[in-house]
């Protein structure tokens, strides 16, 4: 058969491409639980680590997450950490570039940061990015919350007013997180937020199933 | 879940606080190559404008196909094979449009397929969420940047070549120190976006 | 390139040294440049550049005999993007935060020109096994100038060495390392103390 002519190039090809996409499907199929596994365990991890809840092993994190009450639902988690009962939520909305995706915790009166984090982001590298870095994150730790919410800005920290460092340099950055954590504390104090949470932290008080 | 960030900033961001080779690395390759004439540097960087523009928008269209069909794991493969067309569709309508135009940019166009930036602004369009209109400006956006990156670095390495470089610094070397300085010079446009 | 050495020892001694990818040929710097700021990262993707670049050669080879010459290129990406896709899934499955971290610079290996380049250059026309080790050892030359850069961006811009605190905490990070225009200037300073070393050495630079 001729090497360079049209029918012998198709069916090369065909054939080539079969072969490589079957491979790839197979492989795909191979691994799309333990991916699906992966998300779930970030996901469960970030939570804890806004509430505050160490847990670096897989299994550690697991039986962690076991004790907190979840609505997967609708993003909503309450958990009875050191004594205490604090709540969590996603959170969510868009940065300079991408969307941020994150957990906020907060006390049950809703009056004090307990935590965030931050599952997702696709800020700069070196500049926005570094909402991720843990200085950024632990300010919020303990951090009184305003009536009129929290303002982030760089320089000016100032927690007595409510005021955390943010990034130099990236202020589209700091003013998406400030937007995205003042619109989940509203979310948090909405009445039906709230009597879902309470219910969840029910749930934890009479040792339910949760 | 898509940006909230306008078509406007967008495109201001692409070619200045966030370009595309100088912030992301991505082109390097012919671009080292080619920055040493500046006519050509020119004729590639329309090149990849018209290509960027076009192929982001038919890879964004193919995504959603592939989201669909729940096939995203060969997206890699699927976005280059539409480069590739892309690339091929564009130099015979070139070809039969303008003659000069093909004389000008033709021998640039097959290059194109293996420049990382094409590939890269299709994959931040995916992993950033951009809607449709989004992904256009932010492909115009690269392209742009990427075409005045190279021709500010064809000229300042036209007038380089008549400084006394140290032997082993002169070519490769001295040119990833002047995109360096240009990286550095791009950085401050970032004070400027703060319209979002 | 068809008189080529082929012996195992000169294509290594080639491919790390005397025409290294990245400081002889400055080729196929843009994926991978990008995430040399830190060391964990900037291993991991070279370790996925190595591989492809070593199956690809392979597979070329193997293939080469059946081969239609029109479709050559596209056959040849076409292997590319497969091994890319499989370095992309596994690294989904069992190491997700990397892959979070590596994001979009995973997929651009397929255009990393050495790729492209040793396929042409060395697969095409030689055996299997001799492409094989011609890919990985281009790999090798490759991981071997990122990782100098990372250890310098990482220690200097973080302080750390894959992740652990070398530096003392009295130490200000230079924020500038962890920026792109730092691995510019490293690079350019490679390739000069590269250059320079083999002009001594009195290979044609």
């Amino acid at each position: 058969m001729n090497k360079e002519g049209t029918l012998y190039t198709v069916v090369f090809i065909f054939i080539v491409s079969f072969a490589f996409v079957f491979l790839l499907s197979m492989t795909n199929q191979a691994t799309i639980e333990r991916v699906r596994l992966n998300e779930e365990i970030a996901r469960q991890s970030a939570v804890l680590s806004a509430m505050g809840v160490e847990a670096t092993t897989v299994e550690e994190i697991r039986e962690e997450f076991a004790r907190i009450a979840s609505d997967e639902e609708e993003g909503l988690f309450a958990g009875r950490i050191d004594g205490r009962t604090v709540y969590a939520k996603e959170m969510s909305g868009s940065g300079l570039w991408g969307g941020i995706f994150g957990f906020l915790a907060v006390t049950a009166d809703i009056q004090t940061f307990v935590g965030i984090e931050i599952v997702d982001d696709n800020e700069t590298p070196g500049l926005g990015g570094r909402i991720n870095e843990p200085w950024f994150k632990e300010q919020f730790e303990s951090q009184r919350i305003p009536d009129d919410g929290i303002t982030v800005r760089a320089g000016e920290a100032d927690p007595e007013r409510g005021i955390v460092d943010g990034i130099t340099g990236a202020t589209a950055t700091s003013n998406a997180m400030q937007s995205i954590i003042n619109r989940t504390v509203e979310q948090f104090r909405s009445p039906e937020i709230r009597a879902r949470l309470e219910e969840l932290a029910a749930q934890l008080a009479s040792g339910g199933e949760v | 879940m898509t940006p909230a960030i306008t078509p406007f900033s967008l495109l201001f961001a692409s070619i200045f606080t966030s370009n595309i080779l100088l912030a992301n690395f991505l082109g390097m390759c012919s671009f080292i190559s080619i920055s040493k004439d500046m006519k050509s540097s020119n004729g590639l960087g329309l090149a990849v404008t018209m290509v960027l523009t076009v192929t982001t928008a038919v890879n964004w269209l193919i995504l959603q196909l592939l989201q669909t069909l729940g096939l995203v794991y060969l997206r890699y493969i699927v976005f280059i094979i539409v480069i590739a067309a892309v690339v091929q569709m564009l130099e015979m309508i070139i070809d039969r449009v303008s003659q000069t135009l093909y004389m000008n940019l033709g021998i640039f166009l097959p290059l194109i397929t293996v420049n990382c930036a094409i590939l890269g602004v299709s994959l931040f369009m995916e992993i950033r969420n951009y809607s449709f209109i989004q992904s256009v400006v932010y492909g115009l956006g690269s392209g742009l940047g990427w075409w005045l990156a190279i021709m500010a670095l064809s000229a300042i390495r036209k007038k380089v070549e008549k400084a006394p470089v140290p032997p082993g610094l002169k070519g490769a070397g001295i040119t990833m120190i002047i995109i360096g300085f240009m990286a550095m010079a791009f950085i401050g446009f970032g004070g400027m976006l703060q319209v979002q | 390139m068809s008189d080529v050495d082929t012996r195992p020892g000169a294509i290594l001694k080639n491919n790390l040294w005397t025409s290294n990818p990245i400081f002889m040929q400055v080729l196929g710097i843009c994926s991978a440049l990008a995430v040399t700021n830190l060391l964990t990262n900037t291993a991991i993707m070279t370790i996925g550049v190595t591989f492809v670049t070593g199956f690809s050669n392979l597979t070329v080879s193997l293939l080469k005999k059946f081969m239609p010459r029109k479709v050559r290129m596209m056959v040849q990406t076409l292997i590319i993007a497969f091994y890319v896709i499989i370095v992309d899934i596994v690294l989904k499955a069992y190491l997700p935060e990397i892959s979070r971290n590596l994001g979009p610079y995973v997929g651009l290996i397929i255009t990393n020109c050495i790729i492209m380049g040793r396929a042409e250059a060395f697969a095409q026309s030689n055996d299997p096994i001799p492409s094989l080790w011609d890919g990985v050892t281009s790999g090798l030359g490759y991981m071997g100038v990122l990782m100098v850069i990372a250890v310098f961006r990482e220690l200097l811009g973080f302080g750390t060495l894959f992740g652990f605190q070398i530096l003392p905490d009295a130490f200000v990070p230079w924020t500038i390392m962890v920026m792109p225009p730092s691995a510019f200037f490293l690079l350019g300073i490679i390739i000069w103390v590269g250059k320079a070393a083999m002009n001594r050495e009195g290979a044609p630079a």
